[in-house]
């Protein structure tokens, strides 16, 4: 075995304090399970530090399972560096085999065996005779479980090796052969000093230096053994003299050792809570009383003083007592920080001295990191690095950059301490390693985190703008994902590389986004990511990462059911604001409160079963086009059907509106919560709470029972034409129509129930707005009104035409809006008393057709009748034909005015006009007038039928009169109430025809009266006159010769009472034949004075006398 | 001349960060990353001190000779913060720091 007398295995666990124990390596021989072995090495580990005998020292052991041979060889040069004790653990189950076990011991004693103290081998599993009997050096165990003693088997193999020690130590400190003391020497030393006849050196100074060396190396060794067996005070006054032995010979690499001997001598003293951290907990843990008694008897300290012939005997130096006072102060803390510095700059000197150059630079770390001095620490931290051993394996470079992190991170040099467990964690992969160690690669870089400031948790990065080291964030986290993935846990790359995208995405340049979305797909391909924590094996959990930025949203708002499915409460008696349970008014304290609901609930209704809609405006940062799939939303509260949505964003769109859907199923308060997408094979929950800077009016809202749904369908095309009405009502429908004035339009409208619930109740109302121009409208009449249908299929209702009859500017458009409300309800709405109001604006323009510009009468020959002239004015651009009920037809052509005469009846408008009156009982005069007017007005234009058409067009329509109809007209239209009839010869007479009548024979005359009128009128006298006409403009009143009357020609009636007849008779007497006129005239004293002289129109009777035929 | 020039914010991210040898930038910010454990522990140590507060002159992370680079950096960024429209807490996007910078780091013979 080529022997390499470098120390080249650093124990990078190494702290100041270990230079008290004793060094004991505990090997399994043979065949031993891993388990069983570890299962007794703890047990050996637990009795770590043994108070000795009757005395206060405390012995420490450090226990190996692994320790290489050539660091023993070191043992010398630090006594805790020497395999003092070697404990074999072995299987052995026939005493067969014993033998040979045994020789397996003695073969494991071999490698330690310069060195060992003393020895034990635990049996385990032999029975019988070889196990009884008693041994010292070995025990025997039946088996793993059954083996109390172990602990006291050790405590008694410490004690044997204190024994040595102390033998050795009383030894080398009162070795009597003085002059003859050998020089200790570390492995590299050996071969220079072969072959130096130190007796025959020649000169003497030469000599005493090397006695001197001698010396000062023995005294190290021997404050190394009194430290080891508890006597700290001894072995600090052993280091000076060795220091100072040393220093004036120049042994540096010794001086050095003896320097860091006095300084852990030192740390010991001052800190007997240990420097190893951890390792250094675990030492003591259990034996923390000892230790804290350990401290209060300082060991060592007293024997000094009692027993100083233990030093003063000593060959070496003679003169130690006055070394004793010195020793008593041990090093300052400053101190021993200087002195580390020393020892290290004089290790520095020798390249084969590396490990305990490096193994002093961490005992110093440790040491400064209690005192707190991080600076200093990681000066020599900084050298440490700089060590160079030799080419270090793969995994001694791991440990080597492992122990450096947490060097730092025991300084508080976090940063750097993440800085080089990174670079352990690229070790594990390093291209030269056969088989990369990619989960302790994952492992570590999993720990770097905290130095990079860098928490897996996306929530840690939606407060503000993120700020960090982005670069080196970024790198971690891709590495993160490449470890993961070679790992072959590629959930975990999906959730890396999601948090890389979410949480850097500003940072990220375009290339960047491109190529990491491009690998996020790749990899959800095979693995979609989820919402799903990820519970990594060290107990770390990786919280989701949603994508709250891709796309980003910026605004939620809920939207409000369309006009038409709105529902609305019905008005209660107990009012609407039941919410209030407080008598009182108003109150600050509920006031406030409602405030605060009000911000959060949102005043508008939501139906069950109904499709509701939440608009998003949201952009994608990308530079690419974005594809969101499966955006729904995230609601709690009511059971809610989301009905997802896929959308492809632009490139860096600007804010862009997206509308999620969904469909309560259930009633009560829903709560959106936020939307759910998937990005690049990532699935998302959003929650609104997570989202900064989102802006949001509300974010609840009341569902109410299901309600029918009407859609309404007319017969009439849609119009863009939008009504506004004044009242806030929406129309959901509107259609519109041009129409010429007069003109009737049938509009059918068809209302069909779309929705689940049964149409229970359904009111219809018509409301006409305001026009712009003023024009009259007299109302939709509707055919019927609907109530309680149930499920209606068509509905068809004719609506009259509106009609314009201002005569003035008819020459322009005219617009009527109206609105046909249908007020619907049923289902499980109805009865929580809502409804549906569902309206049909209704748009006309009214283009001028036909009108009068003048109206006049003229009497007709009947007095029952008169004639009606009209001019009538075509205002379209076509030719149009006018006609009457009488069917005479007028042609006008464009933007031509004829006159037409129509002869009409004369109307009796006093039978009917009381109608209005009756509700209008207190209307005043005025209005009752107004309405009289109104009615006659629809009297004469129902029996005058005036109809116009346009055949080119295909259109007809009504013209009316009404409007133009003045006070004059009317009277020559009005029938007179008191109706005046003249028989002749019993035949009712008028003036187109004559009555016939014989010459000579006496004709009977009779003068009506019919009262039509309200009151009572009379007493008349009337006067008949007979006359010819001689068609020349000539009457002859001078017929007293040609006729003669019988008895009186003056009648007098009575007067008569409402709605009774009376009539005076008399007789005539042609004398010649001829056409005889009679014209009845009253007396002007007897008519009375306050009734229109219309009243009083005789009918002139015409007769003609004929001779009689025989 | 200096190599890589870099402003901190005092909540542990760069405000600016510029590197001459831009292929190997990455490397730089890992430097000066791991270079503010000793940052903090100077600025820390200062608090206990009590020295003079007006200093803001830490000293040296590594032997440099420069003292007069520091005075000059630190008046420029005294400039970006001065700027009303500078949001503290932001990245430097000044054009004349990013000159003063790029003076520094040409080497100058």
């Amino acid at each position: 075995m080529p022997r390499d007398f470098k120390m080249s295995v650093p124990d990078y666990m190494q702290c100041a304090e270990d230079h008290q124990t004793l060094l004991v390596v505990v090997q399994p021989v043979g065949i031993v399970s891993e388990e069983n072995f570890f299962r007794i090495y703890k047990r050996i580990c637990s009795v770590s530090q043994i108070s000795v005998r009757d005395s206060q020292r405390v012995l420490y052991i450090r226990y190996r399972h692994h320790y290489p041979p050539e660091n023993n060889e070191w043992g010398d040069f630090q006594t805790h560096r020497k395999v003092v004790g070697l404990i074999t653990i072995t299987d052995c189950f026939s005493a067969k085999d014993w033998p040979q076990t045994f020789e397996k011991f003695h073969v494991q004693k071999e490698i330690y065996g310069s060195t060992l103290y003393d020895s034990r081998l635990f049996v385990f599993g032999l029975q019988g005779e070889i196990a009884e009997q008693a041994r010292t050096d070995v025990a025997f165990y039946p088996n793993y479980e059954d083996c109390q003693m172990v602990e006291k088997r050790i405590e008694d193999f410490i004690e044997s090796l204190f024994i040595v020690l102390e033998s050795k130590r009383l030894d080398r400190a009162t070795d009597k052969s003085g002059d003859k003391i050998p020089l200790l020497c570390v492995p590299f030393e050996k071969k220079d000093f072969v072959g130096l006849d130190t007796d025959s050196s020649v000169l003497l100074g030469l000599k005493r230096h090397y006695k001197k060396r001698c010396q000062g190396r023995m005294r190290k060794h021997v404050g190394d053994l009194c430290l080891q067996a508890g006597m700290l005070q001894d072995s600090l006054v052993h280091y000076h003299m060795s220091v100072e032995l040393l220093r004036s010979v120049n042994d540096f690499l010794w001086l050095g050792a003896a320097l860091e001997g006095l300084c852990s001598a030192s740390v010991i003293y001052h800190y007997p809570g240990g420097t190893g951290g951890k390792s250094g907990a675990r030492r003591f843990q259990g034996s923390a009383l000892s230790a804290e008694a350990a401290n209060r008897h300082r060991p060592g300290a007293q024997e000094v003083l009692i027993d100083p012939g233990a030093l003063t005997t000593s060959g070496i130096n003679p003169d130690t007592s006055t070394e004793i006072g010195r020793a008593k102060n041990c090093l300052s803390p400053e101190d021993i920080i200087d002195k580390y510095k020393e020892a290290i700059s004089y290790y520095s000197k020798y390249k084969n001295a590396g490990v305990i150059e490096l193994e002093a630079c961490i005992k110093a770390v440790r040491v400064l990191a209690i005192q707190k001095r991080s600076m200093e620490a990681s000066e020599f931290l900084q050298n440490a690095v700089y060590i160079n051993l030799r080419q270090l394996s793969e995994e001694e470079k791991i440990q080597r950059y492992s122990i450096l992190s947490e060097l730092y991170e025991l300084i508080g040099f976090h940063r750097k301490s993440a800085f080089f467990k990174r670079v352990a964690a690229m070790q594990c992969v390093a291209p030269s390693i056969a088989e990369p160690g990619w989960r302790a690669c994952y492992k570590l870089l999993l720990e770097t985190l905290p130095g990079y400031s860098l928490s897996l948790d996306p929530k840690d990065f939606s407060r503000g703008t993120h700020r960090g080291w982005a670069a080196v964030q970024m790198r971690l986290l891709h590495e993160l994902v490449y470890a993961s993935r070679r790992m072959g846990n590629p959930a975990l790359s999906v959730r890396h590389l999601s948090f890389l995208l979410q949480t850097m995405l500003d940072f990220l340049s375009d290339q960047e986004k491109k190529d990491v979305t491009q690998s996020l797909e790749n990899y959800t391909s095979k693995c979609p990511g989820t919402m799903e924590p990820i519970a990594l094996p060290g107990g770390l959990t990786l919280p989701p990462v949603p994508f709250t930025k891709l796309p980003i949203v910026r605004h939620v708002k809920l939207l409000n059911l369309p006009a038409s499915l709105r529902p609305h409460k019905m008005k209660s008696l107990l009012g609407q604001n039941m919410s209030t349970k407080s008598p009182f008014i108003y109150s600050p304290i509920i006031a406030h409160n409602r405030g605060e609901e009000r911000s959060k609930k949102i005043d508008f209704q939501w139906v069950q079963g109904d499709v509701c809609e939440v608009q998003l405006m949201v952009y994608n940062p990308m530079p690419f086009e974005l594809r969101v799939e499966n955006m729904g939303l995230l609601t709690s509260g009511v059971e809610f059907e989301s009905l997802p949505a896929a959308l492809s964003l632009p490139a860096e769109s600007g804010l862009y509106p997206v509308t999620l859907v969904g469909v309560p199923q259930t009633t009560g308060t829903i709560t959106v919560n936020g939307y759910h997408t998937t990005v690049f094979g990532v699935f998302s929950d959003c929650l609104l709470d997570d989202l900064p800077g989102i802006k949001t009016s509300g974010s609840t809202v009341e569902v109410i029972p299901a309600l029918p749904r009407l859609q309404i369908s007319t017969s009439l095309p849609r119009s863009a034409h939008s009504l506004q009405p004044s009242s806030g009502d929406e129309i959901s429908t509107n259609v519109s129509v041009q129409l010429y004035n007069g003109e009737s339009q049938q509009l059918i409208i068809k209302l069909e129930n779309i929705g689940m619930e049964p149409l229970e109740k359904l009111e219809v109302t018509s409301k006409v707005l305001t026009t712009k121009d003023g024009i009259s409208v007299s109302g939709f009449p509707l055919s019927s009104p609907f109530r309680q249908v149930v499920r209606p299929r068509v509905e068809g209702k004719p609506v009259n035409p509106p009609e314009s009859s201002k005569a003035g500017d008819c020459s322009h458009v005219k617009t009527l809006e109206a609105v046909l409300n249908f007020k619907y309800s049923g289902g499980p709405g109805h009865t929580e008393g809502y409804y549906r109001n569902l309206s049909l604006g209704l748009h006309v323009e009214v283009e001028p057709s036909v009108f009068f510009t003048r109206v006049s009468t003229l009497p007709a020959s009947s007095t029952r009748q008169c004639h009606l002239l009209l001019d009538v004015f075509n205002s379209t651009e076509h030719e149009l034909t006018v006609s009457t009920r009488n069917s005479e037809v007028l042609i006008l052509h464009a933007g031509e005015c004829q006159r037409m005469a129509i002869q009409v009846d004369k109307f009796n408008f006093e039978s009917f006009p009381e109608s209005p009156g009756e509700k209008g009982q207190f209307a005043n005069p005025k209005q009752l007038e107004e309405e009289r007017r109104e009615a006659r007005g629809l009297e004469i234009h129902s029996k005058l039928g005036i109809r116009w058409r346009i055949p080119s067009l295909k259109r007809s329509g009504e013209a009316s009169v009404e409007g133009l109809l003045n006070q004059l007209v009317l009277e020559h239209l009005q029938l007179a109430p008191l109706q005046w009839d003249v028989l002749v010869d019993g035949q009712p007479c008028d003036r187109e025809v004559a009555a016939a009548c014989q010459v000579g024979n006496p004709v009977r005359l009779e003068v009506r009266l019919t009262n039509r009128s309200p009151r009572s009128v009379g007493p008349f006298a009337l006067t008949v006159v007979p006359f010819q006409d001689h068609q020349n403009g000539v009457h002859n009143y001078d017929l007293h010769d040609t006729v003669s009357f019988v008895g009186s020609s003056t009648f007098y009636l009575d007067a008569v009472q409402p709605s009774s007849q009376s009539a005076c008779l008399g007789a005539l007497l042609f004398l010649y034949t001829g056409d005889f006129f009679l014209h009845i005239r009253f007396h002007e004293d007897s008519t009375s004075k306050e009734l229109p002289p219309s009243w009083f129109c005789l009918p002139s009777v015409h007769v003609r006398a004929v001779e009689v035929q025989a | 001349m200096a190599v890589c020039v870099a402003v901190i914010a005092k909540e542990n991210y760069p405000l600016y960060i510029r590197s001459t040898p831009t292929e190997n930038e990455l490397k730089f910010h890992y430097m000066v990353h791991t270079s503010l454990d000793v940052v903090d522990e100077k600025i820390s140590a200062m608090g206990k001190a009590l020295v003079d507060q007006r200093e803001l002159y830490l000293g040296l992370l590594y032997p440099t000779e420069d003292y007069k680079m520091f005075r000059k950096l630190h008046n420029s960024y005294t400039d970006v913060m001065c700027n009303p429209f500078y949001n503290p807490g932001d990245r430097i996007q000044s054009r004349a720091f990013d000159n003063m910078v790029t003076s520094m780091m040409i080497p100058v013979c």
